[in-house]
């Protein structure tokens, strides 16, 4: 018989297979993911945390003699909205409410959505189907319509501006669930996990999942922002939050009132939309890029 | 096979031709020091596996490398240097005197153009000729290559042909300009075996035809011995052997050589014979190591081979092997 | 080779066909891509299959193991038919069939370890508990040359192809498989890294008592790894029988065209034997499917398909013409004329 049949060599291992498969790796593409990450780590820190561990004046029940104060005034960096409340304070808490409502719909429309799409894209035939249909009725509801009947049928609030929007992000998750599902399955390891023996279930989870979480967690990561503009939008109509707890989208709102005379009641929070919603943006564009994701 | 004329000079002359790459781990030099000269008229093949080289060497050839690549040494085709050009320059050259075939005739090919049209186009970009012309010259190319019917097919779009004759098409392409030399670069890999023969046969027939010299690259081993009147092996980025194709096969003298031959399948073989195989892998380019590349994988390498890289040399007319301890007795 | 009564494996009539959709979802056609497919592999055999493109030979492959299920016929596997059945009755009943696929990347999960991989079919199949599962996972992994310290704990994309290759044995071999469906296993290999798997595959079959289904387009290859070879065309089986008969004395036209095409053959090359184009799977051709290219076809060729026969002992043919004259060769009498091979 022949000598033993390795084709290891003694010498260094880790020899990459075929040098096709180069990640993009390097400094340039580390900074694009770390610089728009840590401005929302920070952001989030801001807003979550720092008023818990410093006092930062209320940002509702200000006095009305301290209305209209300038930026840089004593005790209040950004100055004072109409109402007398701090503006910072109104930030921060507004930042709250964004990162709720966006992390909120997200991760609904992530998880249903997701299960969803990739049962349809799994198993096709009529769960695709029906599954699809049910998908297809949410995505042809226009959101802000939508959200205009439930605030308006019962009142405008935070949980109603969640579950408005996500029935606009489960099909949306929900199609790029299917159609990576759909990608993947006719991959020979799919076939070889089947042929192992293993089950449907057990395939979703270890096989697809893994497979498919690049594609799904950069989606979500633009749709964060999305979520954001809308749930700014919203407010900014006054469906959305209620006055007077802060949201950006209402600050928006009342800072237009006074645009020629204090425009920066408009374009701190204006800013700050703008701000949070582009590094969600370069996040997500930079991960793409650094998992390949098409 | 046929009767190669050495009078008049090569027509291409390679001399010294490096290609490394810059990687993390140090330069990958995928071409390492490569010299020949090609003939006209001469059908060479340059076999080699994967990462040994060959298709590397010859698309320096063509200027086809990423512009991260660093290429040195020098390659003349007709006294005219090739590397270094700029891609204005390269361009005269391509299509007039060189032209390339590729395995994948389905990548290379637009599948929302016309065949015809694609050849024609190949036509006019080196020619200024009408387009009527041009239309002409594309038929009677598609009647150089053997696709019947041509005026019909002419109008087809690649995804209603075969692999064939998709790859038929290339080569109509690749010929539309007369070229004096054809690089065939794995051209028929991807093809059935009965395909790949017609194919094979199209192309000695054309070079005899156009008087066109030949260069295959190929792993096929058993291809090389059927078409080519010289062969060169490479390993590792280097030529380690070199004669014409009964020499080689007949007086094989570098054991890398003698593993791919003996390790390759053959119908006079009796059923469940072990294949003669020889462990490990192809050097790490980044990391070649001291003294001959194969030595860590060859069964007759000594200290000298580990220590000394063996030059490639003339040891025989006709037949340069880099080798310090050849076969003695060649055995095809 | 050839032991006891039953085959492992009995395929009769199988068709298998794919509906070809124009644009708007039309029914554009229909790839016939296989057509009536018979062939017994008995344990310990090597059966062969040599095909080129759009002869079906791996689309039988996977319709064997009913991904997807043939339209027709039955896969009889170690006495029960595979075709009746579904669910887990299906994943008991292909228990100890495995398969090989020619692109070792493409059949290993990217995201994997090749530990898991491997471990894959135990877990399913739910043999042992953990330890054992570990026990027989560094077994299987030596058995094919891997070293499952070094290896065991790398991604797909830090090996080569001849070792992820050899993962995909491994996991094949995991669960004990009787017969092992190798879809062109070293095609996407270098020609000394496929030498050494190839010899794996002697080797295994030598240890283990394996039988393998092995589908190549390489004839000199099939005919090394097997005991008996079939050459498939278009749909259909053309000829079968033991590989040194088959490449000594071929019988169909379409064999002898093979033989001719295979590049550096001993003798000059020969002329090519074979004509034009391989027609679409959509449009076989009436009659016997290689008619258009065999020159040798006439009339009847055309009229009427031909049936298999056996002209020498497991030696059969469907041709009307054969390439050795009927009256040369003993003729079995009674039922052996329709056997199957």
């Amino acid at each position: 018989m022949s000598a033993p049949l390795p084709d290891l060599l003694p010498a260094p291992d880790a020899t990459p297979a075929a040098p096709v498969r180069k990640k993009v790796r390097g400094r340039a593409s580390t900074l694009r993911i770390w610089i728009p990450a840590g401005f929302l780590i920070l952001l989030a820190f801001a807003c979550f945390i720092w008023p818990q561990i410093y006092p930062v004046p209320k940002p509702v029940g200000g006095s009305i003699l301290e209305a209209g104060l300038p930026p840089l005034s004593p005790g209040h960096i950004f100055g004072t909205d109409p109402n007398g409340n701090d503006v910072l304070s109104r930030i921060l808490y507004g930042g709250q409410v964004s990162f709720e409502v966006g992390f909120s719909v997200t991760a609904i429309g992530l998880v249903i959505g997701g299960l969803l799409g990739m049962a349809a894209g799994y198993w096709r035939g009529v769960t695709d189907t029906s599954i699809m249909r049910v998908l297809d009725v949410l995505i042809a509801f226009p959101a802000l319509v939508l959200a205009l009947a439930i605030a308006e049928g019962l009142g405008p609030s935070e949980p109603h501006v969640i579950w408005a929007l996500a029935i606009f992000s489960i099909p949306a998750f929900g199609r790029i669930a299917r159609s990576g599902t759909l990608a993947i399955r006719e991959q020979n390891y799919m076939l070889a996990a089947r042929l192992s023996g293993s089950r449907g279930r057990h395939i979703i989870l270890r096989h697809v999942i893994p497979n498919i979480l690049p594609q799904l967690m950069t989606f979500a990561l633009l749709g964060f922002g999305i979520v954001i503009i809308l749930e700014g939008a919203l407010s900014y109509l006054g469906l959305g939050i209620p006055l007077p707890e802060p949201s950006w989208g209402s600050m928006i709102a009342q800072g237009q009132q006074v645009l020629s005379a204090t425009p920066e009641q408009a374009l701190i929070p204006s800013a700050f939309l703008f701000a949070t919603v582009v590094a969600l943006n370069l996040l997500g564009d930079g991960l793409r890029e650094r998992w390949g994701v098409r | 096979m046929n009767r190669v004329s050495t009078v008049g000079g090569p027509l291409l002359e390679v001399e010294n031709l490096t290609v490394s790459f810059p990687g993390r781990r140090g330069d990958l030099r995928a071409v390492n020091g490569v010299s020949y000269s090609l003939y006209p008229q001469q059908t060479l093949a340059i076999v080699g596996e994967s990462g040994s080289g060959k298709t590397v060497s010859c698309r320096a050839l063509m200027g086809l490398l990423p512009p991260a690549a660093v290429v040195a040494g020098s390659a003349r085709f007709q006294g005219a240097e090739l590397l270094g050009l700029t891609d204005d320059e390269m361009r005269r050259h391509r299509g007039t005197n060189i032209a390339m075939v590729f395995q994948d005739p389905s990548r290379s090919l637009n599948p929302t153009m016309k065949v015809g049209n694609q050849i024609a186009e190949a036509v006019r970009v080196h020619r200024r000729v009408s387009k009527a012309e041009a239309r002409e010259q594309a038929i009677e190319l598609l009647r150089l290559v053997h696709i019947p019917v041509p005026g019909q097919r002419f109008h087809e779009y690649p995804h209603q042909l075969s692999g064939g004759m998709r790859q038929r098409i290339m080569i109509a392409i690749a010929l539309a300009c007369r070229p004096k030399l054809l690089i065939a670069d794995e051209a028929t890999t991807a093809l059935d075996v009965t395909t790949q023969a017609q194919i094979m046969d199209l192309l000695l027939e054309l070079r005899a035809e156009l008087g066109m010299t030949l260069m295959l690259i190929s792993h096929d081993l058993g291809l090389a011995r059927s078409c080519a009147d010289e062969v060169i092996v490479m390993y590792a980025g280097q030529i380690v052997e070199q004669a014409s194709t009964p020499q080689l096969f007949t007086r094989v003298r570098m054991p890398y050589t003698q593993a791919l031959l003996e390790a390759i399948p053959r119908l006079e073989r009796p059923a469940h014979s072990p294949l003669p195989v020889i462990g490990g892998r192809p050097p790490d380019l980044s990391a070649l190591p001291a003294g001959c590349s194969f030595a860590p994988r060859c069964r007759r390498a000594a200290d000298d081979c580990r220590t000394t890289p063996p030059p490639l040399a003339e040891h025989e007319p006709g037949h340069r092997w880099a080798c310090w301890h050849p076969i003695d007795t060649g055995v095809a | 080779m050839t032991s006891g009564a039953e085959p492992l494996l009995s395929v009769r009539d199988l068709v298998q066909e794919f509906v070809v959709r124009d644009y708007g979802g039309v029914k554009g056609g229909v790839v016939n891509a296989v057509s009536g497919v018979s062939f017994n592999v008995w344990p310990g055999e090597t059966l062969g299959i040599v095909g080129e493109t759009g002869s079906g030979k791996s689309t039988l492959a996977r319709s064997v193991l009913q991904a997807p299920r043939p339209k027709k016929g039955t896969v009889t596997f170690r006495g029960t038919d595979l075709v009746t059945l579904s669910g887990s009755r299906l994943l008991q009943a292909r228990r100890h069939l495995q398969m090989v696929f020619q692109d070792p990347f493409g059949s290993l999960d990217p995201k994997w370890k090749v530990r898991d991989l491997v471990a894959e079919p135990l877990i399913a199949y739910r043999v042992g508990d953990r330890a054992a599962r570990r026990h027989r996972v560094d077994q299987v992994l030596e058995l094919v040359g891997l070293d499952p310290a070094a290896h065991g704990g790398r991604r797909p994309r830090e090996l080569s192809g001849g070792q992820a290759q050899r993962v995909a044995i491994a996991r094949a071999l995991a669960i004990e498989p009787a017969m092992i469906i190798c879809d062109e296993p070293v095609s996407s290999l270098d020609v000394l890294i496929q030498a050494q798997v190839l010899n794996l595959f002697e080797q295994l079959r030598a240890e283990l008592g394996l039988s393998y289904l092995f589908i190549a387009h390489d004839l000199a290859l099939v005919k090394q790894v097997s005991d008996r070879v079939a050459v498939m065309y278009l749909g259909k089986l053309a000829e079968v029988g033991p590989g040194e008969a088959v490449y000594r004395q071929p019988l169909h036209p379409y064999t002898r065209a093979l033989l001719d095409s295979v590049p550096g053959a001993a003798t000059a090359r020969a002329a090519t034997t074979i004509r034009g184009e391989p027609p679409s799977p959509i449009h076989p051709p009436s009659g016997c499917r290689f008619r258009t290219r065999c020159p040798r076809a006439e009339q009847r060729c055309a009229d009427e398909e031909p049936a298999m026969r056996e002209l020498a002992t497991g030696h059969s043919v469907a041709c009307h013409f054969p390439l050795v004259p009927v009256a040369e060769v003993t003729v079995r009498s009674e039922q052996k004329i329709g056997e199957t091979p």
